[in-house]
């Protein structure tokens, strides 16, 4: 795990102490990659990066951020540690305003540099700044997940875990949030990113993550996994030649 | 006659608008009606009337009357005393007995029949140290003033209604446009966002209920200014202030104003018109037509 941004060691959690959902993984990121998490339904994809920011109990094993263990820090301090997540549903504040969704992650920082930071998101997502003074809930899904992205960027943060950002959107958003994401790896942040979505997934990650029943059970390239017709049938939903045939 | 009802209505629902904006708020962000906050009310007013009587019993000069009002400086300086008691109070109350509760997962009905204790704990504590016996700030006398057709008004009733505006004001113009108001607006919504927002979802439930306590404390001090300090006082304005917070919409400061001001006139054509021993129905069925109605109030929004 040295080098690594984040990692994690033997991490068990979920919402039962009883009934562990991640049953002890160890998993590491490095400074600038973009890893997928894929995974069959069920498997602790959300539940596993949940308890990596903090809003899911982890009963042991260890969370790493920078060097620092994280595992009993606040949600709101990994925060600003430089660890942003932006959850499935329910990522923005849809009773805010575009403008004062982006204010309040710039709360945090410190005064000097919050109109900075936020006129950079502006020329970021020039969508969102046209629409500074509507109601957050009134934009569409896409330039949701835009603004739930961009209020995460607001702290710059080191890693930014994302759940699922292409649930319910359209194949053409999906692909331009994609892109968004690339462009922000490409900036310099590691990104984690859970997805069922395991073409368009592979398609942006250097690399990918299985995990099956909570336990971490393969990782490669993007290439290898994309290529390796055998995972993908057995736990990514892609069918080969001879599962048809069988 | 019904200018004078009006003004009386105004003033009395100025009262009422303030003690709501304290539920209103706790009610929008910590999920649960708390039915001790009328009894904030009626401590506002005692530790301000402990604190006032102990100014002026070491320092006799600020008894003396300010301008046309009934008090004298002691009596500010007694009302920021007890808001800050009041708030700490409530730090208080919430550290034992709601924090614990909220750590627990308890449900809302668990965290009402806790506030329903809280209540009936404080304002019992309050009977044992002052006793029932009605307390008054001052016993000087005051002239009502003309002000239009006909209607009268003493300075402190206009006191407590300009009051009553400019902390509408500020409390609504602190929830949009500080940081401090944006997280209480942002944990309202959402607290597990609101954390990865990167608030301190913690302190600022604290500061909700600094808010909401020092806001009673100020109903509680006017009110015992105009009328009398009993330890039944909040408690007996209950059913309105949680009227006034529903009619205004959850989460709405203006809102909780806005409906504390309906409240309290219609209180008063009630006894102008109606009788007075049907002014506490009015609060009732208020409350009654609203959530029939309009469930989220005049200034609620359902949620996205």
């Amino acid at each position: 795990m040295s080098g690594a941004i984040l990692s994690t060691s033997a991490l068990i959690a979920g919402y039962e102490r009883d009934l562990p959902i991640v049953r002890g993984i160890d998993f590491a990121v490095h400074p600038g990659e973009l890893v997928a998490i894929l995974g069959p339904n069920g498997a602790g994809k959300s539940t596993f990066v949940k308890a990596i920011a903090g809003t899911v109990p982890t009963f042991s094993g260890r969370v790493m951020l920078g060097g620092e263990e994280i595992t009993a820090t606040p949600l709101h301090q990994r925060i600003r540690a430089g660890l942003a997540f932006v959850p499935q549903t329910e990522n923005i504040f849809a009773s805010l305003t575009v403008a004062e969704n982006l204010q309040l992650a710039a709360d945090i920082l410190p005064k000097q540099l919050r109109a900075a930071r936020i006129a950079k998101m502006h020329k970021t997502f020039p969508d969102l700044a046209s629409r500074l003074n509507q109601r957050a809930g009134s934009l569409s899904g896409g330039q949701r997940q835009m603004l739930a992205v961009a209020r995460a960027l607001m702290v710059e943060p080191h890693v930014l875990i994302l759940d699922e950002p292409s649930a319910g959107l359209s194949p053409k958003v999906v692909a331009s949030v994609f892109a968004m994401l690339r462009e922000i790896n490409r900036s310099g942040v590691s990104i984690v990113l859970v997805e069922q979505n395991v073409k368009a997934a592979l398609a942006v990650a250097d690399r990918g993550a299985i995990l099956v029943e909570g336990l971490l059970r393969h990782e490669g390239t993007a290439d290898e996994l994309s290529n390796d017709a055998e995972l993908g049938a057995l736990y990514l939903g892609r069918h080969t030649a001879r599962s048809h045939a069988s | 006659m019904i200018a004078q009802t009006l003004v009386d209505g105004l003033i009395s629902g100025s009262m009422i608008g303030l003690g709501a904006i304290g539920i209103t708020l706790t009610y929008s962000i910590l999920r649960f009606a708390n039915f001790a906050h009328g009894d904030m009310l009626s401590w506002g007013a005692y530790f301000a009337f402990a604190v006032a009587g102990a100014l002026g019993t070491f320092m006799p000069g600020l008894n003396e009357s300010i301008g046309p009002f009934s008090f004298g400086w002691s009596l500010p300086l007694a009302l920021i005393a007890s808001i800050i008691l009041t708030g700490v109070l409530a730090l208080l109350i919430d550290k034992i007995l709601f924090a614990r509760l909220r750590a627990r997962g308890s449900a809302a009905i668990i965290l009402v029949m806790a506030g329903f204790g809280a209540a009936l704990t404080i304002r019992s504590l309050l009977e044992f140290i002052f006793t029932s016996k009605p307390r008054y700030f001052t016993d000087a006398l005051q002239i009502t003033q003309p002000l239009i057709a006909g209607a009268r008004a003493t300075p402190d009733q206009l006191l407590s209604l300009g009051l009553a505006v400019v902390l509408v004001i500020g409390v609504h113009l602190i929830l949009t446009r500080t940081a401090a108001g944006r997280a209480m607006r942002a944990v309202s919504e959402n607290q597990a966002l609101a954390g990865l927002a990167g608030i301190d979802v913690a302190r600022t439930i604290r500061l909700v209920w600094v808010f909401g306590a020092g806001l009673a404390a100020v109903a509680g001090v006017m009110s015992g200014v105009l009328v009398q300090i009993r330890p039944f006082m909040g408690h007996d304005l209950l059913l309105p202030l949680f009227a006034a917070a529903i009619l205004g919409g959850i989460g709405s400061v203006p809102g909780a104003m806005v409906a504390g001001l309906i409240v309290g006139l219609s209180e008063a054509l009630c006894v102008q018109f109606v009788g007075a021993e049907w002014r506490a129905a009015v609060s009732f069925l208020i409350l009654v037509a609203i959530l029939l109605l309009r469930p989220q109030g005049l200034f609620g929004r359902s949620a996205t």
